[in-house]
Parts: structure tokens; sequence; C-alpha cells
């Protein structure tokens, strides 16, 4: 395999005392699908926030495309090339889902910010191409009929698509979706895997997927990191790690075994 | 929106271009002063309704902007004409200053920062004898004369003479915040406003977009200040104390902070009514301070904004599709 676009190592984090993540890692490399799973409260979400840069490690080692990330902000990250998609839907409520689309569009905008205040036709130009591409991926994930519509009157899963939409629209080089179907339907779910498989074999995009929806996880992931109290407990294709007696012990808690025997 | 912003826009110029050939001196007074509060409001529209970033220091850089142009014109002999920009350019960069603390503090906390700059600033200007005048302030010469290379343009006397320049300076602010809020910059602050972490997460470089939109609100306010200051022929401390900011803010709130006309509606309409309540304008602050009690109470989003929330929802309806009646959702 090449160089991964991700990889990260030895990462702690602790919160007053308690310590979320303790030493964990992971990788993932070019135009794989990495899932992230583990128990309620086993640091998916902490090392989530600190691969995006949303929060610092307290030590750990973070390298994007062959560079060192560690120090540096979650808008230096996106940047480079690093989307994500939140736990809790993000989305800028009071703006249009084609300006949420935009938005995300500007870290790649050649033209100066200036030209685009004093209306300069290049800018306008540029402005207008974004959009074109904006409604054109608004089609690929059956929101075009929505583009002028503010983000907050769609539904649930209609946002949770603006949210894929505006990782992609941005090119990124590694998308990072932290439970994409938390609230979804089993119709909207399928949909999702559908959407996410394609954005990879597209767009070529890498995904890390932090996820709780095990038939999500198995749909998908080339490959499974789990996580249990901030340590990673086993690695692997999807359906060998499900059956990792580890893995269950972690979820399921240890001698289940001997109660169903008895 | 932007279709009847700019038809109020085109409305309030031709009765601001028609007012001078039809009112007295005392009514054109109040709508210079009117004019000058539109600048003050749309500056801090820019940063609070677009940006998010409360401030009530805008009287402060008012009158930073008027006692630039009055230290300019004592002690360097400038006319109105270099002391604008150099008090836009002066006042900008203590708005710099100011979008520093904002960079780490939010909602109230930073309120009460820019209320502490705001004292802060009132204060330097009653105890800085040597540079300021003290409490009797600086006299400051009249526009006057203009000139481009010794070739005589204009002459500012009379109110009316004033007025012009004050319509003008107020249409070239709002031309340039118009063009700012719907610019990418102006894109970026409301990204801001609206999810500062979700701003940071797409690669919007946040810090620079809250330090440019403090910067264009002062500076508004800098070359509301300078004007004020040549038109008034002198500045004192007390014209800049927090009850301007207060009225200022009560301008943008009122009108609908975040639209585009609803500060330039609250400025004209807060300088005039006072005006138009005889004896009742002795409690102007009072009756401000419960209009921006009610407003927030009741539509915290404004007049204009209440009428921009009314007719999406009316939008809503019409396209029959609401949210909730998605047959395929899942509750969340």
């Amino acid at each position: 395999m090449s160089d991964p676009i991700l990889s990260v190592e030895g990462v702690v984090k602790r919160f007053a005392g308690v310590t979320a993540v303790d030493g964990a890692g992971l990788s993932v490399g070019a135009g794989e699908i990495v899932g992230l799973i583990g128990p309620n409260g086993s640091g998916k979400s902490t090392m989530v926030n600190m691969v995006t840069g949303e929060m610092p490690a307290d030590s750990g080692t973070f390298r994007f495309d062959g560079r060192d990330i560690t120090a540096l902000p979650a808008w230096r990250r996106a940047r480079l090339g690093m989307a994500r998609s939140f736990q809790m839907l993000r989305l800028f409520g009071s703006l249009s889902v084609e300006d949420n689309l935009l938005l995300a569009r500007h870290i790649s905008m050649k033209r100066s910010m200036w030209e685009s205040v004093l209306g300069a036709r290049p800018a306008r130009e540029e402005e207008e191409a974004v959009r074109a591409r904006a409604r054109e991926l608004l089609g690929w994930f059956d929101l075009a009929p929505f583009a002028d519509r503010k983000v907050t009157a769609l539904s649930i899963g209609q946002q949770r698509m603006v949210e894929l939409a505006r990782g992609v629209i941005a090119d990124p080089r590694l998308f990072v979706l932290d439970e994409p179907a938390a609230g979804l339907s089993p119709p909207n779910v399928d949909r999702l895997i559908a959407l996410i498989r394609r954005m990879r074999d597209e767009f070529g995009i890498s995904i890390l997927l932090v996820e709780h929806d095990m038939r999500v996880v198995r749909d998908l992931c080339d490959r499974v990191v789990v996580l249990d109290s901030g340590t990673k407990i086993a690695e692997g294709p999807p359906a060998a790690v499900t059956q990792d007696p580890v893995v269950v012990e972690a979820y399921i808690g240890r001698g289940w075994k001997r109660r169903a025997q008895a | 929106m932007t279709r009847a912003a700019l038809i109020t826009l085109a409305i309030l110029a031709v009765g601001f271009v028609a007012a001078p050939f039809l009112l007295g001196g005392y009514e054109l007074n109040v709508l210079m002063v009117a004019l000058l509060y539109v600048i003050l409001a749309v500056g801090l529209n820019l940063a609070t309704g677009y940006c998010g970033q409360f401030s009530f220091a805008q009287g402060a850089f008012y009158g930073i902007g008027g006692y630039t142009a009055g230290i300019l014109s004592r002690d360097v002999g400038t006319g109105f004409w270099m002391n604008l920009p150099a008090g836009i350019v002066v006042t900008g960069l203590f708005g710099l200053a100011l979008g520093l603390p904002a960079l780490r503090l939010k909602g109230h906390f930073l309120a009460i920062v820019t209320i502490a700059v705001q004292t802060l600033v009132y204060l330097g200007l009653v105890q800085w004898n040597s540079l300021t005048g003290g409490q009797n302030g600086l006299a400051v010469p009249p526009i006057g004369e203009t000139t481009l290379f010794g070739v005589r343009l204009f002459e500012v006397t009379s109110l009316r003479d004033l007025y012009w320049v004050a319509l003008v300076m107020a249409a070239v602010f709002v031309f340039i915040a118009w063009r700012l809020v719907h610019s990418r910059l102006g894109r970026e602050w409301v990204a801001v406003r609206e999810d500062e972490t979700l701003a940071g997460a797409v690669g919007l470089n946040t810090t620079f977009a809250k330090l440019t939109a403090f910067v264009a609100s002062a500076a508004f306010a800098g070359g509301a200040g300078v004007l004020n200051a040549h038109a008034m022929q002198g500045v004192t401390p007390d014209d800049f104390q927090i009850w301007i900011s207060c009225m200022v803010v009560a301008m943008m709130v009122v009108g609908g902070r975040g639209t585009f006309m609803g500060p330039i509606l609250g400025a004209i309409a807060l300088t005039i009514l006072p005006e138009l309540t005889g004896e009742l304008a002795r409690y102007k602050m009072l009756i401000f301070g419960v209009l921006l009690v009610v407003c927030v109470t009741v539509a915290p989003e404004g007049a204009l904004g209440r009428i921009r929330k009314a007719r999406e929802s009316r939008d809503q309806a019409a396209s029959g599709r609401a949210p909730a009646k998605d047959p395929s959702e899942a509750s969340a």
C-alpha cells in the first residue's frame, strides 16, 4: 500500500483526569473507507475532533498527505483537503442550501476577497462557476429543487445530504463522517450507503467513518478500527472484527457467554 | 429581498435629494443628523448584524474619528478632505484593536469588553488634556473651500451644502456596505455568526473575518465622526458617551440587525421620531430603552427581520412541501 492519506499515532487526550483517548492511532489509505467504531464513551468522537483539528491533542502526531499537521488549526487542515460532517448536524442555518455549499468552496477560489468586494468580473465569473458546480452536486444528492431554500426548511435527512454535498464540493482528499446515519430512516440509510460508496468510487475521496449502525460499517468499510476506553483493541476487515471476542466483550461486557450458557 | 431593498433605497434617495428643496433649516439639520446615524448604524450592522460580534463602542469610534479630525486640523492644519481618509484609517486601527479581544470572547462577555472600551475612550478624551483639550474639547474648522491642485472646486458654507456632503457620504458608505455584505467577505461574516466551529471546519479564516468586520464597522463610524466634527465645528467628549453607542444599537436592533435596510430605516426613524414628539423628546433615551427591551423580547430580529421571516414562512407554506411531511423521515 502506498503512503496513507491520514496517519495518526500515539494520541492522548485527557479531560480533567479522565483519559478519553489513551495512545490510540489509526490510518486511512488513499481511496480507502475506514470505519472507527467502539462502544459509547470509547473516545471515537474525541478522536475525530482531534483529527479534524477542532480539539487539540495532549500528545501524539497527526500526518495528512505526508505532512505533519499536528499543530494546525481546523481551518488550515480543511484547506489541505480535509472535510468533515458533524454528529449533531451543523449547517449555516440562515443561509440557502446553495450558499452553504458555496461557503465550503471559498477555500479554493482563486480570486482575492477584494476583487469580490469590488465586484470585478473575474470574481463574479468565478462565483457563478462555483454556483453552477453547487447546483450540479445538489442534483447528485437529489437536492436540486431545494438549492434556493433556506437550509433549515429541509428535513433532517435532507440536511444530512446537504452536509455530505458540502464536504464533496470542497474536493477533499479525506472526508471524515461522524455518524452520518444517525437519525436516518432505513431507506435513507440505504441511500446514504450508496452515496458514500459513490463518493469514494467517483471522486476518489478517502473516508474515515465513525458509525454506530453496524450495517453501514459492514457494507462500506474496507477496514475497521475498534476503540475501547481510548485504546485500539482491534483492527481488520469488518467481518473479522465483529467476530473478535475482544470486541464482543467490549460491546456487551465480560461474562455474557457464561451467563448465556447457564 | 434584494429587490425590495433596492426599491426602498431608491425611494429614500429620492426623498433625501428632494429634501433641501422642500424643507427649512431645522428639518434639514435633523435629516443631516439622521444621515450621520445611518452611517453609524450601517457600520455597526457589519460587525454585529452580519458577523455576530456585539459592540457597544460605536460611539467611541465616532469620537475617535472626530478627534482625529480635530487634532489633525489643530496640529497639522489639514482640511476636511485630508482628515476624512485619515480619520477612517485611524478609527479602523482602533477597530482592529477592539477586534483582538473578540477573538477570544463571545456574546455577553464581548459586549462587556466593548462597553469598557467605550468608557476608556471617553475617559481618555476627558483626561488627556494636552492632546484632546479635555472637557472643553477642540474647535474644528468648517469644511469651507475645496480645491484640487490649486483649482477651486466648490465651497461648503451653508447648512444646505453640508447636507449635500452628508448625503453623498452616506450614499457612498451604504454602497460600500452593500458591496461588502454581498461579497465573499460578507458571506464569511455571516458564516462566523451562524456557526464559528463550522466556519473553521470548512476552511474559513474566522480570525480574518472577525477582524475585518470590526475594522469596517469602526471605519464607518470614523468617517461619520470626521464629518460630524467639521459640521459642528468642534468636538467635546460628551458628544461621544455610551448613550450614543446605545442609540446606534437601538437603531440597528429595532430596524433589524443582519438585514440590509433595517439599520438604515431604524436610524432615520429613531432620529426623526423624537423631533416629532415635542415635549416627549425629553424622554428620548427612556423611550429608546423601552423600545429596545420590547423589541428584543417580542421581535429580536427587528422590524425588517420580522417581515423577512413572515415572507419565508409564507413561501414555505406556498411551496407545499413542509419538511415534516417527508414520509421517509424518521424523527431524529
